[in-house]
């Protein structure tokens, strides 16, 4: 750290002047004073930065972050992940989509049934979509609050419950998505206003307390290799009573509806681009964030 | 950095798919546009023979191959073309294009900009005179750069001497040797040799110095390089250019801050492997952490700190060649001063008179503005118009709205002077000439060392002839038998000319040149009106004649040199004056100026008041010493050494160029810091070989203007001390500017250290340091500059160029670890605040750092179990840097502040004296704003629109740097020499 130590004598008597009892250009008396400094100086500094820290942490409410511009409007994200934006895999091989299968599995766990047996934690919200669930204010003394269940029979062909395909119909080559709306503490979803802003293949599914979402070719020229895409969940969309989210700590145990998407007919040996959005009145997009109110994933489905 | 990229090269790859959807749609629309003019198509509906006749075919036999071609010619190819994608020198062009890239562009312009610069400035026009040259017994005209050795020329009053050359005849011939000795009296040319060195004999006529009057016929003994100031030149610029102190302190620190980079790089390279990233990942740590720690704005400040300093110093009449001599000045510990031109004012003044038995002192300032003696006696009156009368110099006409000392004169330098004191004291020589006829006059010469004329009286009535002689003092009063006391002849008896002697030694000791004056009328009966008197055969009287007095003439020091003198004496710094005039002269103007005090005695002297021999005079005795160029060709360098340790003041006489340079290589060797000032080329080599050369505007040749770092427009001495001031000035100020610069360094280092060993999301980016470094900082720190002196510099001693750093361990290890240090934590809290009022505690930020940046993570859960997009977590790393951003500039601004001094408290410096540095931080205020709330900043430098309470957050902190740093000079003002102030001061 020292600046001097080019000076007399070069390199070796500024490492150790044993004529001075210097190291490094300092007695250890005043290696031991300058070190003395530093520790009270960076002491009472890191005092004033954690004693900041505190102060800041207590202006925090518990519930509900100070600012939430930058998080919404919400993210649509989906599982299984793709990677480099891509899900491609062959059918024949199990090996190529295992990593798919496995992951939905992993996720929907959350889903079973047995977890949400617990009538403190959970309630029934219907079977059909309703609307918004006031629980009351965030920062009442109500404390924790109930949620929704969520059964993963109503994902359908892709819930991959006994009976049904364990392999998500990805050995098919009729894959599925689990399709979620990003949670956003007091965030209520308004679905869309009226149907024009929805493509007309997805008209039959705007309907009363229902996010609908729906998922189309991204290129003009797959238009006809998509095939059919089907919708399975609550309204095959994101139904209002789920919301509001009331956080992880008066939530803990919430669970946000889940939109199975099947492609139940998607072209082999090609690459397709598709593109899924939720409608709603205060859903936004972004051209910067491939993930806000949509998502963007190209199939590759190889069948050789 | 690292991520940084590859989020870039992610947003690119978004851009560049939104650019070619933008080309696809206008394609589309194009073909839509074609399909439907295609609509219009009928060939469908026409028949056959009319399908035939359209397209001149037959149905049965088709085309003619020769229609065909023809069609293909004007149709194209049946092909469909290729849609054209985004060309790869558009994508290149792009990628040179960004906002980083321009800059980066931007800096290099300026390099070449400055480049260009300093290269027009580097040129200097070269000369092409003309030369009488005899060859083939014809005098031609031609260019002197043809001349040839053997060349026989001649040259007359007003030509440059276009080589060296032997003079073989030779008429009243003068050359003026000022530019390559330094002596200011022309020197007359005669063919015989006087003496054995080239430089002191007469019948040799140097190259490039100027004839003044009379002719000389010579051959060319030497011509271009292999001239005598051919030669000094090549020895100039043979002369290494020595790095200026500025340019050692720079590298020197430039070396510790290159260590430092690689070592805190290398370091965390090492804990970034052994934590376990890739090697790549760690590789890519350790660039970013070497950019931020190199303080890039750093140069660019410095060197507009010292070119702020030149201006200021051309308005004082230093123009600065070389920047860094601008600090060099600063540290100068002596000054070698040429004497003529510099020292004094390069012209002959009447400086003392002798009549009546008493000496007078002439006013010799440059404006008259000094005492004059008293002008009653009737002696005067008959000097005056002897002095007048026998002279032969004449003003140049239409001169007359110029003051008298600055009009110009034609004549030798002694009758110039003699004609401006009579100019002054009597008033209109030139039709006071009118009124005094002359009949005859005999021009000086070598011989007889006298000049007369004869003229008319004024009064008409009065026949007589008035004879006026002047000339050496000997030999003037060889020719008088009675002198004019108060008006009275008196027999010149023993007394008087003991009186005379007395007067013309001392005279003769102050350096002056004496001439004595002498008239007589003559008999009217011998010499009637219209007596033939030849100059020749002198059938007059020349002896018996009234002596009226002496008149010395000097050089005489410019008025502002004395004062200035002093104050280099007070600022520590020692003048020695190096000339190439007689050691009497050199002796006479120093003890003027002050270079050798009052009641300082050289050996010499020392010898001569206590009656010894020299020999046994303790030369420790003497503070002064005056060497000769003769003595000096006989001292061994450790003598020159010993003689400059011993005796602080010092006077070196007739000086040859080598002997210059020899001087001033043993004060460098003495540790001084060595300034030279000079005019001719014969001290252009010394110049070179200064650490600073000072060239003279006026009076400068070419060749001392090429080899010097900065030339005095005025000529003036005192104009040197300004130089002193403005660069000890800027030497503490470039202290501040630095300190200020280094400091911010660690708030942008730290970011990395802890996100690469903590694992938090990157708290500052790239571009941002680069932001601060390049744009919302370098005003303030350039401000720095024009900060008023904290002491009176010009009372301390010039700096130790070994023992006081630019920066040294204190300033680094204050600016780093202290300050730096609490900015630091400045940015930190800022950073930890805009995270938690996000949504992130600081605790979960530990460890996120994969999360974080996994691009394919779109519901990262925060503390407050809400789901975050990658690009809206990297949003909010946007958002984290420009508070770190604003966290440094608030800071930076407090910083700024303290730097202002470096001891004193703010307090006593004046808060807003500085102007400059008040509109800088506004300036930076500004900026910042700009960065932040600009539309399109997130996406082009990384800058998010903050919310205004996370401006407020650091200033805390500001407040704390202030408060610290005033504690910090109130322990070091209170107690001097404490630990306190050996380890915190600066």
């Amino acid at each position: 750290m020292s600046a001097n130590k080019d000076g007399d004598g070069g390199w070796k008597s500024f490492l150790w002047n044993s004529e001075r009892k210097e190291f490094l250009g300092r007695t250890g008396g005043s290696w031991f004073k300058i070190l003395l400094f530093y520790l009270i100086f960076y002491g009472c500094l890191a005092g004033i930065f954690i004693g900041t820290i505190q102060a800041l942490l207590l202006t925090l409410s518990n519930y509900k972050p100070t600012y939430q511009d930058r998080v919404a409007p919400p993210g649509l994200s989906h599982t299984p992940r793709s990677e480099k934006f891509e899900i491609s895999y062959n059918v024949n091989d199990v090996e190529t989509y295992l990593k798919y299968t496995k992951s939905i599995k992993e996720f929907l766990e959350m889903y079973d049934d047995e977890r949400q047996t617990d009538q403190m934690k959970y309630e029934d919200c219907g079977e059909l979509p309703g609307s918004y669930i006031d629980r009351g204010e965030l920062e009442s003394d109500v404390g924790a609050r109930k949620a929704c269940r969520f059964k993963r029979t109503w994902l359908g062909p892709c819930a991959g419950l006994g009976g049904h395909d364990e392999n998500f119909g990805f050995k098919d080559g009729k894959p599925c998505l689990i399709a979620k709306l990003n949670r956003i503490i007091n965030f209520r979803p308004r679905p869309p206003t009226n149907n024009a802003s929805v493509p007309e293949a997805g008209h039959i599914r705007v309907q009363a307390n229902v996010m609908p979402i729906h998922c189309q070719n991204k290129r003009e020229e797959d238009a006809s290799k998509i095939g059919e895409i089907k919708y399975y969940g609550m309204g095959m969309g994101f139904p209002l009573q789920y919301y509001p989210y009331y956080g992880k700590l008066l939530q803990p145990q919430y669970l946000q509806p889940l939109v199975a998407i099947q492609f139940t007919n998607l072209s082999f040996n090609e690459e397709l681009r598709l593109e899924c959005k939720v409608y709603g009145a205060n859903i936004d997009y972004s051209e910067k964030d491939r993930y806000q109110g949509r998502f963007d994933v190209k199939f590759t489905i190889a069948n050789s | 950095m690292s991520k940084g990229d590859s989020y870039d090269m992610f947003e690119m790859n978004g851009e560049v798919d939104v650019k070619m959807k933008k080309k696809k749609k206008i394609k589309k629309k194009d073909r839509l546009e074609g399909m439907k003019k295609e609509m219009d198509i009928d060939d469908h509906e026409i028949t056959i023979e009319e399908l035939e006749m359209r397209y001149t075919t037959s149905v049965t036999k088709g085309l003619t191959s020769s229609k065909a071609a023809e069609v293909l010619e004007r149709d194209g190819p049946n092909e469909l073309l290729p849609p054209k994608g985004t060309p790869e020198y558009v994508k290149f062009a792009r990628q040179l294009a960004g906002g980083l890239q321009c800059l980066m562009w931007v800096a290099a312009v300026i390099c070449f900009i400055a480049f260009g610069i300093e290269f027009s400035r580097g040129t200097l026009g070269c000369f092409d005179d003309q030369a009488l040259v005899i060859r083939d017994g014809q005098k031609n005209q031609i260019n002197a750069m043809d001349l040839v050795v053997g060349d026989l020329v001649e040259i007359k009053g007003g030509d440059r001497v276009p080589a060296d050359i032997r003079i073989i005849f030779a008429q009243g011939c003068k050359v003026d040797n000022s530019s390559l000795t330094g002596e200011s009296e022309p020197q007359s040319k005669t063919p015989e040799c006087t003496h054995e060195n080239p430089l002191e004999t007469k019948n040799i006529a140097f190259f490039s110095t100027t004839c003044l009057e009379g002719v000389a016929t010579g051959t060319v003994i030497n011509t271009g390089d292999r001239t005598i100031i051919g030669r000094i030149a090549s020895l100039a610029s043979g002369v290494g250019n020595e790095k200026t102190p500025i340019a050692i302190e720079i590298e020197h620190f430039v070396d510790i801050i290159a260590g430092l980079a690689i070592f805190f790089g290398f370091t965390f390279f090492v804990v970034a492997m052994f934590i376990g990233y890739a090697f790549l990942e760690a590789m890519i740590f350790f660039m970013a952490i070497v950019v931020a720690y190199v303080p890039e704005g750093l140069l660019a400040t410095v060197t507009v700190c010292l070119s702020l300093t030149a201006k200021r110093l051309a308005r004082k009449n230093c123009v600065v060649k070389n920047l860094e001599a601008v600090e060099t000045l600063g540290s100068t510990s002596v000054i070698c001063s040429d004497k003529t031109g510099t020292l004094t004012q390069n012209r002959m003044t009447v400086a003392h008179l002798w009549f009546d038995n008493v000496i007078h002192a002439a006013d010799t300032t440059e404006d008259q503005s000094g005492q004059s003696f008293d002008q009653s006696s009737e002696t005067w009156r008959s000097l005056a118009r002897v002095a007048g009368l026998c002279n032969r110099a004449i003003f140049k006409p239409n001169q007359e709205s110029l003051p008298i000392p600055r009009r110009i004169v034609v004549g030798d330098a002694s009758e110039t002077a003699l004609l401006k004191f009579t100019e002054l004291a009597i008033g209109n020589m030139m039709e006071y000439r009118e009124r005094f006829k002359k009949v005859v006059e005999v021009p000086f010469n070598s011989t007889n060392k006298f000049q007369l004329s004869v003229h008319e009286l004024e009064d008409p009535m009065d026949l007589r002839y008035l004879l006026v002689m002047k000339g050496a003092p000997e030999r003037i009063l060889e020719r008088c038998s009675t002198i004019l006391i108060k008006g009275q002849e008196m027999p010149l008896e023993e007394q008087w000319k003991e009186a005379f002697q007395t007067s013309y030694m001392d005279l003769g000791s102050l350096g002056e040149r004496v001439l004595g004056f002498c008239y007589i009328y003559l008999n009217e009966n011998e010499f009637p009106r219209g007596y033939k008197f030849d100059s020749d055969e002198m059938n007059f009287t020349t002896s018996g004649l009234c002596f009226a007095g002496l008149i010395s003439m000097i050089d005489p020091p410019r008025a502002t040199v004395p004062d200035a003198v002093m104050k280099c004496r007070t600022a520590g710094i020692r003048v020695v004056m190096v000339t190439g005039d007689h050691p009497i002269t050199a002796r006479a103007i120093a003890a003027n100026v002050g270079i050798i005090t009052e009641g300082s005695e050289t050996v010499e002297d020392i010898a001569t008041r206590k009656r010894i021999p020299v020999e046994q005079v303790n030369r420790r005795d003497a503070r002064a010493c005056v060497i000769s160029g003769g003595q000096l060709k006989d001292m061994s360098s450790e003598e020159l050494d010993e003689a400059l340790r011993s005796h602080p003041e010092m006077v070196f006489a007739r000086t040859s160029p080598q002997q210059k340079l020899i001087i001033v290589e043993s004060c460098q060797r003495l540790g001084s810091i060595v300034a030279v000032t000079g005019d001719g080329v014969n001290d252009s080599p010394a110049l070179k070989k200064a650490d600073i050369g000072i060239a003279m505007g006026i009076a400068g040749s070419d060749a001392a203007k090429n080899a010097a770092d900065m030339i005095l427009l005025d000529d003036n001495f005192a104009s040197i001390v300004t130089g002193v001031e403005q660069g000890r000035l800027i030497f503490d100020n470039l202290k501040k500017s630095i300190a200020y610069t280094l400091t911010k360094n660690i708030p942008e280092l730290t970011p990395y250290l802890i996100y690469i060993t903590v694992s938090v999301p990157l708290p500052l980016g790239c571009i941002t340091i680069l932001m601060i470094e390049l744009a919302t900082d370098i005003f303030p720190s350039v401000s720095l500059a024009y900060e008023k002196a904290e002491s009176d510099i010009m009372h301390l001693k010039p700096r130790n160029p070994r023992k006081d750093r630019l920066v040294n361990e204190s300033l680094a290890a204050y600016s780093y670890f202290q300050i730096g240090a609490i900015q630091s934590f400045a940015g930190f809290t800022d950073y930890f605040t805009a995270m938690a009022q996000e949504g992130w505690y600081p605790l979960l930020c530990v460890g996120l750092r994969s999360h974080w940046e996994n691009v394919h993570l779109q519901d990262l859960q925060d503390s407050y179990g809400q789901e975050w997009t990658y690009a809206q977590r990297l949003y909010q790393q946007y958002t984290c840097y420009t508070v770190f951003f604003i966290s440094i500039e608030i800071c930076q601004i407090a910083d700024v502040l303290i730097r202002k001094t470096r001891r004193l408290s703010i307090f006593q410096q004046g808060f807003f004296r500085n102007k400059v540095l008040v509109s800088a931080i506004v300036f930076q205020l500004l900026l910042g704003n700009l960065l932040c709330y600009c539309p399109g900043m997130p996406n082009i430098f990384n800058f998010m629109p903050i919310r205004g309470q996370w401006w407020f957050v650091p200033i805390p902190y500001g407040i704390l740097i202030f408060v610290y740093d005033e504690i910090r000079k109130l322990g070091v003002r209170r107690h001097p020499g404490s630990w306190w102030d050996q380890e915190l001061y600066y």
